[in-house]
């Protein structure tokens, strides 16, 4: 096959984010070494206004409904794409917030580090639109680049440096997996493009190619059995980019998931459900039972995380659009709740620089604003109403109602009741215990603005979210007969 | 015109809660009016929907109705009738004696006071929704802020402190202290409590999202659903036993009671007060909402259960408060004994005893809240809870040895109170029917009049400690005030119950024709346990 790469002004206007964001890097970078006494915080606020006018363009291309596919639909931008760019973007200008005070206290500190953070966005919006095997493999290593040398940014700390090196290790040997993976499907299926592959005739290649593809992405999302990296890695990596990494790229590798198995495989679903409902099951059990036992806040939120991603799968084990949207709307509360308590964490650990969950003792008596915005973001993670992560929850809930998933429905329930345990423990060492060092905290202009941005995402998805659920049921429209599986082909315009 | 009188209701208190966030933490006297105002206005709202409440007409009123979620089927759907009415009303009567009992509270005052306000209103909101998502909403929003209530202000069990293990470390310092079971650390109850409550409403909401599902009608809206959904065969038992269950361990029936007393017990004295006097009701109130409402030939069917168990409550309760050592354990499991009523009230399904139960649970919550501000001020006074240690008070607090007078009778059921009226009328309704649970019951007030006599003999005569001769009693105003509403609700309504029992009897009358109407008159040749 030929690839016709004459290209038009109204199909680079379908890159027209991407590009944006390529070229304002580019000049962050410039900035950083041709201008030495341009400050850290100029930098950041300089990134944050690129995130920002890359979101508002996505925002006006879901208004104006400019969609299309791109480089033989190896590149689609359709709502769902846009839906999941403005998410990660929104989440990278957050972490870029998080991050202001705590790199000062970097010794080598060089402005890469928000070209790095950038770059990693970047890679993860194409990640949103790969609709093509070729493109998942590009674009989930353009993204993962950025974040092996963004994790073992503490140079002088024993631990970034083991959390980086496990998470490279692990992350190549994931990567070799998707490259073997895609060149079964390939063999199979003659094609890499999903929509091509959606009428093959099932076969053992190809069911051992997704099998492996779905391993990779699951390294990606953090779910039980591939979850090994996380805990080390949460933990010793940066506090802000330990939070990019349990949001970002898990809403990334969503977008594949999604994509891949609503669109290629959708005629299997009967057999990959029985997948979703085993990954769920362990993670969220795993997750929630060896978060009981963690000491450390870092550790307890990649436990948690394990916990949630499963979760997640349960919108996939339903394998409805109603389960997608449940997902998205999902990945949305998450945002907010997991960045705003990464934040906390952040705040706390730049003052005590301590990560103990020990040293969260009386944190009501020292700050109360922080220990307040800990207990709704920890408690919208375990799904309490009125905060978001309970519309969450119920939302994915209901998706499998709607499909009789009763084993994945009682597990996920219990689960509620295990994870509500630890949280509390938490809520009681802010709350209830009483402070040996009672001085008061300050919070820094920055961190408070992104903490306040996640309370606000965390009660108005909690209070209201009737917005963002249209938002996501509008974003997945083209599923709307995922259950008949012969029609499964998107609607886009061609490329 | 339309009616906004339950939104006022219900938002008052969050309103009051949000508003006291930007209080400064140094202005205590204005936290404290702030929480008055907000609660005094939910009051009057709530006294004036119990009394225009129209008894002519059936079915919900002052409803109001706002799409929430068209994608979920969730609109928020709020209303009352004769059920929800007085629990309402009750509740906002608690709310606000409960902001004049912890008026004396100096730690983190302005936190207190917002958990409180929230706590309230989601209580609130169960009672007056619509829409069984909402239900659940303002049903799981009531449990958390009771953890934070009893960690922070709560308090431990006499001797707790200074408790050591065999290796002589402290046990408030030790690894585990949390799940410490056999000890009473307010830690230890708070979480028993979040964990059993949280437990059982995710069994409910397991019933709930099969009602959603197998109702075929993508709603959650009680109304609709109540009118055409119908479920029979094994999936309504299972959804009926997830509901009842689910919800009867906030209630809470005999196996499942065992959070309650110890969250009784280490809660602040205005906590204990909502706690007991409403949030146990969520859980009656829940099962006739969705149990009886949409399931009603299940319900019918099912509902012997509850006798068998209640039997189980009244008498376990009744004994273990007779042998308590702790003034709050005492009412604890008196609140748990009379929890037993309420539910052999509603298993006799029977318009006399539904309503006497429905009766109960507004009359339970005057009496039981009274004995719990009460025991609040005396340990307050005291530090102790312990009835053995203490003694004499009389001479130092008349005033609140005369109220613990009315309050016993109050829970004992004396002519005169409103709780008269209740227990009557649960015991002439159910008499047809469960004979044997009726004997029991009455032998359970003899129990009652029994452990309520001897507390107060423990507390109030007798010599007294000169090491509590500091004592004070509650002389100023805003100290007698919850206590004088408390008490002249109790009396008032006792006195004219007439039309509380329109109110309720408007309601329960269509409720049971509907579940009776299969079947009726199968009351006639029953005998003892089994129907």
């Amino acid at each position: 096959m030929t690839f016709n790469l004459a290209l038009t002004g109204s199909d680079l206007l379908l890159l027209l984010p991407e590009i944006l964001l390529t070229l304002w890097l580019c000049v962050i970078l410039s900035i950083d070494f041709s201008m030495r006494h341009v400050r850290h915080e100029t930098l950041a606020y300089l990134s944050i206004g690129g995130l920002v006018a890359t979101i508002l363009t996505l925002v006006w291309f879901d208004q104006s409904g400019v969609t299309g596919a791109l480089f033989k639909n190896m590149f689609v931008l359709d709502r769902l794409a846009i839906f999941f760019k403005i998410l990660i973007l929104f989440a990278t200008a957050l972490v870029i917030f998080i991050s202001i005070d705590y790199v000062k206290a970097f010794r080598f500190f060089k402005g890469e580090y928000y070209f790095l953070v950038v770059m990693s966005a970047l890679g993860m919006m194409f990640m949103a639109s790969a609709s093509d095997m070729v493109s998942v493999f590009v674009t989930l290593e353009f993204s993962t680049f950025g974040f092996y040398v963004l994790v073992a940014y503490l140079r002088d700390d024993l631990r970034s440096s083991e959390a980086g090196l496990k998470f490279f290790i692990l992350g190549v040997f994931a990567a070799g997996l998707l490259a073997y993976g895609i060149s079964l499907v390939y063999g199979e299926t003659g094609t890499m493009i999903f929509s091509e592959m959606a009428s093959t005739p099932g076969s053992y290649g190809l069911a051992i190619g997704f099998l492996l593809i779905f391993a990779a992405l699951g390294f990606k999302i953090g779910a039980v059995p591939f979850h090994s990296w996380i805990p080390d890695t949460y933990q010793g990596a940066p506090t802000p980019v330990t939070a990019f990494l349990s949001i970002a790229p898990k809403a990334a590798a969503m977008a594949i998931l999604i994509r891949m198995f609503y669109v290629a495989l959708a005629s299997y679903k009967p057999m990959w459900v029985l997948l979703f409902v085993g990954a769920s099951i362990i993670s969220m059990t795993y997750g929630n039972i060896v978060a009981i036992a963690q000491k450390n806040i870092k550790r307890l939120l990649a436990y948690s995380g394990i916990a949630q991603i499963g979760t997640v799968l349960i919108g996939l084990a339903a394998g409805t659009k109603q389960g997608s949207d449940a997902i998205m709307f999902y990945l949305l509360t998450y945002l907010f709740a997991n960045l705003g308590a990464f934040a906390v964490v952040i705040g706390v650990s730049n003052l005590i620089k301590s990560d103990e969950i020990e040293d969260y003792n009386g944190l009501n008596r020292r700050s109360p604003f922080l220990a307040a915005a800990m207990l709704l973001f920890l408690l919208s993670l375990a799904g309490v109403p009125p905060l978001a992560g309970f519309i969450g929850k119920l939302y994915l809930f209901v998706a499998a109602i709607e499909q009789e998933l009763y084993t994945l429905l009682i597990v996920g329930l219990i689960n509620i009741v295990i994870s509500m345990y630890y949280y509390l423990v938490v809520v009681k060492k802010m709350y209830i215990n009483e402070p040996t060092d009672p001085s008061p905290l300050t919070v820094s202009l920055p961190l408070k603005t992104a903490v306040y941005v996640g309370i606000a995402g965390t009660l108005i998805l909690g209070i209201y979210p009737k917005p963002f659920i249209d938002w996501a049921v509008s974003a997945t429209l083209m599923f709307s007969n995922i259950v008949a599986p012969t029609t499964a082909a998107s609607p886009m315009i061609g490329g | 015109m339309a009616d906004y009188s339950l939104l006022i209701i219900l938002f008052a208190p969050f309103l009051g809660a949000i508003a006291l966030i930007f209080v400064p933490r140094k202005e205590e006297f204005l936290t404290r009016m702030v929480a008055v105002v907000s609660s005094g206005i939910c009051l009057l709202a709530s006294a004036y929907i119990f009394f225009a409440y129209d008894t002519e007409k059936s079915g919900f009123q002052f409803t109001q109705k706002f799409a929430w979620s068209e994608e979920l089927g969730i609109s928020f759907y709020v209303g009352v009738d004769g059920i929800g009415g007085p629990l309402v009303f009750a509740s906002a009567i608690l709310l606000f004696a409960g902001i004049f009992v912890s008026w004396h509270i100096k730690d983190r005052t302005k936190e207190f006071y917002i958990f409180l306000l929230i706590l309230a209103a989601a209580t609130i909101g169960v009672f007056m929704s619509l829409d069984l998502f909402f239900l659940y909403f303002f049903y799981e929003m009531s449990v958390l802020p009771m953890y934070v209530l009893l960690g922070i202000w709560g308090s431990h069990t006499k001797g707790y402190l200074s408790m050591t293990d065999p290796e002589g470390i402290k046990l408030r310092d030790s690894v585990g202290y949390i799940l410490n079971f056999g000890s009473n650390s307010k830690e230890y109850a708070a979480m028993k409590l979040t964990l059993f409550l949280s437990a059982g409403a995710v069994m409910a909401l397991m019933g709930i999202l099969l009602i959603y599902h197998f109702s075929g009608m993508h709603t959650f809206d009680i109304v609709e659903l109540r009118k055409n959904a119908n479920f029979s065969g094994p999936l309504a038992t299972i959804i009926w036993l997830l509901v009842f269950f689910g919800f009867a361990s906030i209630a809470p029936i005999w196996p499942l009671h065992s959070w309650s007393p110890v969250g009784h017990a280490a809660a602040p004295a205005a906590t204990s007060m909502l706690h007991a006097g409403v949030l146990m009701k969520l859980g009656h109130f829940s099962i006739i909402r969705v149990g009886y409402e949409i399931l009603p030939d299940t319900t019918r069917e099912l509902i012997p259960i509850a006798a068998i168990l209640c039997v189980f409550s009244i008498v376990y309760g009744g004994l273990v408060s007779y042998f308590a050592k702790d003034t709050k354990y005492v009412i604890g499991y008196s609140s748990s004994s009379h929890m037993g009523y309420i539910f052999l009230g509603m298993a006799a399904l029977d318009y006399i005893s539904l309503t006497g139960a429905v009766i109960y649970m507004f009359a339970h919550a005057l009496a039981t809240g009274m004995l719990f501000a009460m025991a609040g001020w005396v340990y307050d006074q005291t530090h102790t809870r312990d009835i053995p240690s203490l003694g004499g008070l009389m001479e130092k607090m008349p005033f609140l040895s005369g109220a613990f007078i009315v309050a016993c009778m109050a829970s004992i059921g004396m002519p005169g109170t409103v709780n008269f009226i209740a227990e009557i009328m649960i015991i002439v309704g159910s008499w047809q029917k469960y004979p044997f649970q009726v004997i029991v019951a009455i032998l359970g007030i003899v129990l009652t009049m029994a452990y309520l006599f001897r507390m107060m003999r423990g507390l109030f005569y007798g010599q007294l400690d000169p090491e509590y001769a500091h004592a004070q009693d509650a002389k100023a105003f805003v100290d007698r005030l919850p206590l004088l509403i408390m008490i002249f609700f109790s009396i008032s309504l006792g006195i004219f119950p007439g039309h509380f029992y329109n109110v309720v009897r408007s309601s329960v009358e269509p409720l049971l024709d509907r579940i009776n109407q299969v079947a009726p008159l199968i009351t006639q040749n029953s005998t003892g346990l089994l129907p």
